[in-house]
């Protein structure tokens, strides 16, 4: 288990995190989503030690924090963050460089195989890494990280450059590991997939982690449908407000335009077809507001 | 720690730089032996001719010198010196004739002896050491060659009475480990010094380059740091592979040389030469150039850690290597306490061999008080070391 508490970064009098505190707990896969330059690595950093906080502390099995460097070295031994592609020693294979992970965390080797294994590397393990793609790379950063098998692992953008197959293959590994009383933080963009496996997913805004599931509810419309069209316009949403100025309707900066079904509100959806259908906006969808389109509207 | 040790290895042996060095180490060790070392062309040397021809001249003189009450006091003085000194040399040829190796070195170290002490405390400014001592602008000749035939002269008494094989080679200093010898009392050092720099001067700062790939590593940065140093260190002594290519070309010419065989050492307190063998000077040799890398490789992962540019490890490893170079003088250390800078004891074979000694009218160069400063320094290094790399804030790569 790792608490953070008021966890506080300042760079120049900007507050890049203020006052963060939250609990990640085993078993659980936690996606930050945010910009560039949010904050995301920020934590992550601070969460390694790589970076001291104006304020607060990180404090892991409700007993180490970083007060001295010998507990720094335990909890190394008990997190790890996954590396940067780039920076991956080109002369040497990336099983060299597996087993460099293994022995560093003193895992059990036949973890190296496996995870070559599961995700679909025995073709170019033992090459020497400067001959790899982008993606070979970052599946290999992925799984150093998955053989030093530490209790907490952080992943700043860890589906970079990989094809949808390959993101599959990660996130079952991820499902996995999850399995195994790991907690996984993963820093990405591929909402989607995000949605799909991660326990909780955080914004990050103005310093601060914002749960998703709390912003539904402050948005008010968690648990409500939503009409979602596409290719939304101003004109369009003026045009709708002034048709029916009982309901929210929002364009976000992804130009979808969300109109929200109050409910018990039956009647309205047919209204609202109705009325797209006249102004020539055939393609839209109705159900829950999707991850995307409340980061394009929490963000914008 | 053994795991990181053997990443660093590893990181050490395929370091791109590292490779060129023993690369350039082994150029440098086949060139020396087959063109340097054939060439070489001691001072003293077992020259049948030259002793022939001093033999003849003098035996010619005192055939036919007829002494009175006229003769010139010179005339007398080489009289009465030149038939002891004669029959030395005609030792020396008889036993050349017989390949008498033995009777060699007898007759010739007790010629060194009778030699230096007519030129030295008899014949000053009437006769003289080997000529070539007395090139241009060397002020200290009759130093050198006062030296030299001591040195010589205890070199063979040490042939004579000990038991190892002689031959020619031997007596000029050719073989395997003679020639060691002599690198050892040159340039040798110097290059294993700046050889330890080169290959310490990136091995912290070199991790700049994988910060994410590294950083997080459950060890220490004190035990990184250990690690780091114990593997320059190993990377420093095996500069010996490359370098006993050239030894083994050398031992194939000229033989490899025998452990026993003596070496003289230079006492400035007794004025005189002791001796001591091949393997204990080696070892005295090792053993100083040993403390000499430790110093190095605190020096710079102090300043890897402090400073943290790669020029500066250069730069500052550089200066403790060559700033003898800076203040030395002949005869300094009779004057100035220089046995205290680490620099002094840069010359680790004529440390060993007391000619710093002799150099420095000093008793204090040698080889206990270069071991003292050395490993003085050395803790110095790794305290200040060993207290910034605990200290909370500290970050290993920025």
């Amino acid at each position: 288990m790792m608490e953070l508490k008021n966890i506080g970064v300042n760079f120049s009098g900007r507050d890049i995190l203020k006052e963060v505190s939250i609990t990640f707990h085993p078993r659980e896969i936690i996606g930050l989503v945010a910009p560039n330059g949010t904050g995301k690595s920020t934590l992550m950093n601070v969460i390694m030690n790589y970076l001291r906080p104006n304020s607060g502390k990180v404090l892991f099995n409700n007993e180490l924090e970083y007060t001295t460097k010998s507990n720094e070295v335990k909890i190394h031994k008990l997190v790890s963050m996954m590396p940067d592609q780039s920076d991956l020693y080109n002369h040497l294979s990336g099983k060299q460089h597996l087993k460099i992970y293994s022995s560093m965390w003193d895992s059990n080797p036949e973890l190296i195989e496996s995870t070559i294994k599961a995700l679909g590397m025995e073709s170019y393990v033992n090459k020497k890494t400067g001959t790899y793609s982008l993606g070979m790379r970052q599946r290999l950063c992925f799984a150093m990280q998955i053989v030093s098998d530490t209790q907490i692992m952080l992943m700043d953008e860890v589906m970079n450059g990989l094809d949808p197959t390959q993101v599959e293959i990660i996130s079952q590994t991820l499902v996995k590991k999850k399995a195994e009383e790991k907690t996984i933080i993963i820093a990405s963009h591929l909402l989607e997939n995000l949605e799909k496996y991660a326990n909780r997913i955080f914004f990050v805004k103005n310093g601060k982690l914002d749960l998703v599931e709390d912003i539904y509810k402050d948005l008010g419309v968690n648990g409500n449908a939503v009409i979602r069209i596409p290719e939304g316009t101003a004109e369009l949403k003026d045009k709708l407000s002034v048709a029916y100025p009982e309901l929210n309707i929002q364009l976000l900066a992804n130009s979808v335009m969300l109109v929200e079904l109050p409910k018990g509100g039956s009647g309205i959806l047919e209204k609202v077809s109705a009325f797209l259908s006249e102004n020539h906006k055939q393609a839209f969808s109705v159900g829950k507001m999707s991850l995307s389109d409340l980061y394009s509207k929490y963000y914008h | 720690m053994r795991a990181y040790f053997k990443f660093e290895f590893i990181q050490f042996m395929f370091n791109k730089k590292n490779i060129a060095i023993y690369v350039i180490l082994l150029f440098f060790a086949c060139f020396y032996a087959l063109k340097m070392a054939p060439s070489y062309d001691p001072i003293e040397q077992v020259d049948r001719e030259e002793i022939e021809a001093r033999f003849l001249t003098r035996e010619d003189f005192l055939t036919n010198l007829v002494i009175d009450e006229n003769t010139y006091p010179l005339t007398r003085f080489a009289a009465a010196i030149y038939p002891e000194w004669n029959e030395y040399d005609k030792q020396r040829l008889d036993a050349i004739d017989n390949n008498d190796l033995k009777k060699y070195a007898e007759s010739t170290y007790k010629w060194y002896e009778y030699s230096d002490f007519m030129i030295f405390r008899n014949g000053r400014d009437l006769l003289y050491y080997n000529p070539r001592y007395y090139t241009a602008g060397n002020l200290y000749a009759t130093e050198d060659g006062h030296y030299a035939y001591m040195y010589s002269a205890s070199r063979f008494k040490g042939y004579a009475e000990g038991n190892s094989d002689l031959s020619m080679d031997v007596f000029e200093e050719r073989t395997a480990l003679q020639t060691l010898q002599r690198l050892l009392h040159g340039y040798l050092p110097l290059i294993l010094l700046v050889s330890c720099i080169l290959f310490t001067a990136d091995i912290v700062l070199k991790d700049k380059r994988n910060p994410t790939l590294i950083k997080g590593f459950p060890i220490s940065i004190w035990k990184r740091l250990l690690v780091k140093g114990g593997i320059a260190l190993i990377g420093s002594f095996l500069t010996v592979v490359p370098l006993s290519v050239g030894f083994f070309i050398i031992a194939i010419q000229n033989g490899f040389g025998d452990l026993k065989l003596p070496v003289p050492i230079f006492s400035y307190e007794a004025r005189a030469f002791t001796m001591i063998s091949m393997g204990e000077y080696l070892f005295q040799n090792t053993l100083l150039i040993l403390f000499w890398f430790m110093l190095l490789i605190s020096l710079l992962l102090l300043i890897s850690i402090t400073i943290r540019n790669e020029f500066a490890n250069l730069a500052l490893g550089l200066v403790v290597v060559f700033a003898e170079f800076y203040y030395y003088v002949r005869g300094l250390g009779f004057v100035k306490d220089i046995q205290w800078y680490p620099s002094s004891y840069v010359q680790v074979g004529q440390i060993i061999a007391g000619y710093r000694e002799y150099l420095n009218n000093s008793i204090e160069l040698n080889l206990t008080n270069g071991l003292l400063v050395m490993s003085a320094c050395t803790a110095v290094c790794l305290l200040i070391t060993f207290l910034i790399s605990n200290r909370r804030g500290f970050k290993y790569l920025r």
